[in-house]
């Protein structure tokens, strides 16, 4: 496979967020990935402590710079997530936007981090960047449904109102053809055990005319607070939808299932670090990143997406 | 796929390593990391550096980390109570105050760990000159390399640090002895200009272990292996060694002879793949440029993980 991926994240010494995140599974699965870190810490913000020092918008434009200047400025795929200044993020967009312009069939894969719960954990000042500049760029897109509300200005009750009310069809209308609102508060069927996630993607047909192919997944709820799974998520879905371009639910069923696979295998081992009765810490957290190595290859299927109707 | 017992294993071992990072391509930490997590290896990474490319191309750029960035990186490790490591891996490193702290770190890091191995590539120069500043050399003399556990210099390193010309494999072994008093149990000459009995499309290599035996006797064994030469520049392969050096005497920690067997295979593998893609990018009767030199890292996975033996080692005396 000779696929390129640009992959524009953080950077943690110890754990798995952001890059860290990301770069092994892509690896492991046959892709090449260029890797841009927008920060280097020592570990991610959920510890006790955390030190180290940010990229600058300047600093990552003198990093395309060298890339350009060398003419292998050339990506199959763009992957970003979590930001927190306004001009990085607005660096990152004119680099894609060129990007795009050296290889048209680009895709850019684009988890619009702002917050989750109802709160938003970035500055305020992120959302009309994201609404206005990044997402009308992306061609995947991997929003909670605190991100999509805030994205589309309107509120998800029901099912209904994901796809009837449109907040994914209006996700498509701001951009990106293939939209998986990862987690909603949306009762499962399946019972309070279970989150429900959502994905809607864009097809054109030879005869000219668009379809969208929407599925729905129930997904086991943990108890627990991981972080960078988020960031393993887009990665999957970037793997997996390469793979099976004009089939969500085949790439979403693979994402999913290796999300359950590397978070069961977590919970387990961080139970068993913390010992019973105790809760685990951020530490015996992190991600059992290179002990999934086999699941992040071939992942057993363990959550079938339902197709819904199909709309036009 | 056949399951290998050190693969089948959840192995727990944790490496931090201190190398550069480039967003385009394999060396330093981007060399390193891939294939020790492949192996099952937990990776920390400090990039020294993070720059578009390595500086072979026609142009490079980018951003270098400080001693005190790197000290306060640390600190946030250390601060969490995280900073136990059972290996330390370092390479390239063009600035003695970095250096320096490096030393300072590993001494801590050893003080938390008194069995952490710090495997260290004492990157100096090749083919008789230096290519970093002067000055880092007395640092790796005499503070960095009387720390190491495991050291991978070439010819020309092995030489600087011993003073010692190296112009027999009698001589190999008398500077691999020399660097063994300096601090090292492992000692890996990576390549010299020793006649090979392949003759001259091979190159040699050399190796040399100092076990304590149960009784407190002293034993060593040492190894020759004859590596086929490549007519190519590669850039990362050092990096790519030292780290799958690290991978393989942990598997087999009293038995360099198959340590080195292992390495040097992979090395075969990966370059072998590199340079027949990179001719096929280039074209007929065109030499290959950096960026299509670039090691196909991803690519050999599976002989990462369990290398077809290409290289024998032959154990001297």
């Amino acid at each position: 496979m000779e696929c390129r991926v640009l992959s524009i994240q953080s950077h943690v010494v110890r754990g798995y967020v952001g890059n860290k995140s990301a770069t092994f599974p892509l690896q492991v699965l046959g892709f090449e990935v260029d890797s841009i870190n927008s920060v280097q810490f020592s570990n991610h913000t959920g510890y006790a402590h955390w030190k180290g020092q940010v990229l600058t918008a300047e600093e990552l434009n003198v990093l395309y710079e060298g890339i350009k200047l060398n003419k292998v400025n050339h990506y199959d795929y763009i992957l970003t997530g979590y930001s927190r200044d306004t001009s990085f993020l607005e660096m990152v967009v004119d680099i894609i936007q060129e990007l795009k312009k050296a290889n048209p069939s680009l895709v850019y894969v684009c988890d619009p981090v702002m917050g989750d719960q109802g709160a938003m954990y970035v500055p305020e000042n992120l959302l009309p960047i994201y609404r206005d500049k990044v997402v009308p760029l992306a061609d995947i897109l991997t929003p909670n449904q605190f991100e999509a509300e805030l994205l589309t200005g309107r509120k998800i009750n029901t099912e209904d109102d994901a796809f009837k009310v449109s907040v994914m069809d209006l996700l498509h209308k701001m951009g990106p053809e293939t939209v998986v609102l990862t987690s909603t508060d949306l009762p499962s069927k399946h019972g309070d055990q279970f989150l429900v996630a959502l994905g809607s993607q864009k097809i054109v047909k030879p005869d000219g005319t668009s379809t969208s192919q929407k599925i729905c997944m129930d997904i086991p709820k943990v108890d627990a607070v991981f972080v960078g799974t988020g960031d393993l998520f887009a990665a999957l879905l970037l793997a997996w939808t390469h793979h099976h371009p004009k089939d969500l639910k085949a790439a979403c069923e693979k994402t999913v299932s290796v999300m359950h696979h590397v978070i069961k295998r977590t919970i387990t081992y961080a139970n068993e670090m913390a010992g019973p009765g105790k809760r685990p810490s951020p530490a015996q957290l992190e991600l059992r990143m290179v002990q999934s190595k086999a699941d992040i290859e071939n992942p057993a299927i363990v959550i079938e997406a339902k197709v819904l109707e199909s709309s036009h | 796929p056949v399951t290998h017992s050190w693969l089948a294993t959840a192995m727990e071992c944790r490496v931090l390593s201190i190398q550069s990072h480039v967003v385009r391509g394999y060396v330093g930490n981007k060399s390193a990391s891939f294939p020790l997590q492949v192996l099952g290896f937990e990776v920390d990474s400090i990039n020294s550096v993070q720059f578009s490319n390595h500086t072979g191309y026609s142009h490079w750029k980018g951003q270098v980390l400080t001693a005190d960035e790197l000290h306060v990186l640390y600190e946030g490790i250390k601060l969490n109570n995280v900073h136990q490591y059972d290996y330390v891996l370092t390479g390239y490193t063009r600035d003695t105050s970095f250096l320096e702290m490096v030393v300072d770190i590993v001494q801590e890091l050893k003080r938390a760990n008194p069995n952490l191995v710090y495997v260290c590539d004492p990157v100096l120069g090749d083919h008789g000159s230096m290519y970093v500043p002067q000055n880092l050399y007395p640092v790796y003399k005499n503070k960095v390399v009387p720390v190491a556990d495991i050291i991978t210099p070439n010819q020309f390193e092995a030489e600087l640090l011993t003073g010692k010309n190296i112009s027999t494999e009698k001589d190999a072994v008398e500077v691999m002895d020399l660097l063994h008093a300096m601090g090292p149990d492992t000692v890996v000459i990576t390549s010299s200009d020793l006649p090979s009995r392949l003759g001259d499309r091979f190159l040699v290599s050399l190796g040399s272990q100092r076990h304590v035996r149960p009784d407190g006797s002293r034993t060593t064994q040492r190894v020759r292996i004859e590596v086929p030469k490549v007519d190519a520049v590669f850039v990362g392969t050092g990096d790519l060694f030292a780290a799958m050096l690290l991978a393989w005497t942990h598997h087999y920690p009293n038995d360099l002879k198959t340590a080195c067997e292992k390495t040097f295979s992979v090395m075969h593998h990966v370059i072998q793949r590199t340079i027949s893609y990179a001719h096929e990018l280039a074209g007929p009767g065109r030499r290959p440029s950096p960026p299509q030199l670039e090691l196909r890292m991803v690519q050999s996975k599976a002989d990462i993980e369990d290398p077809a033996i290409v290289t024998e080692a032959t154990v001297i005396s």
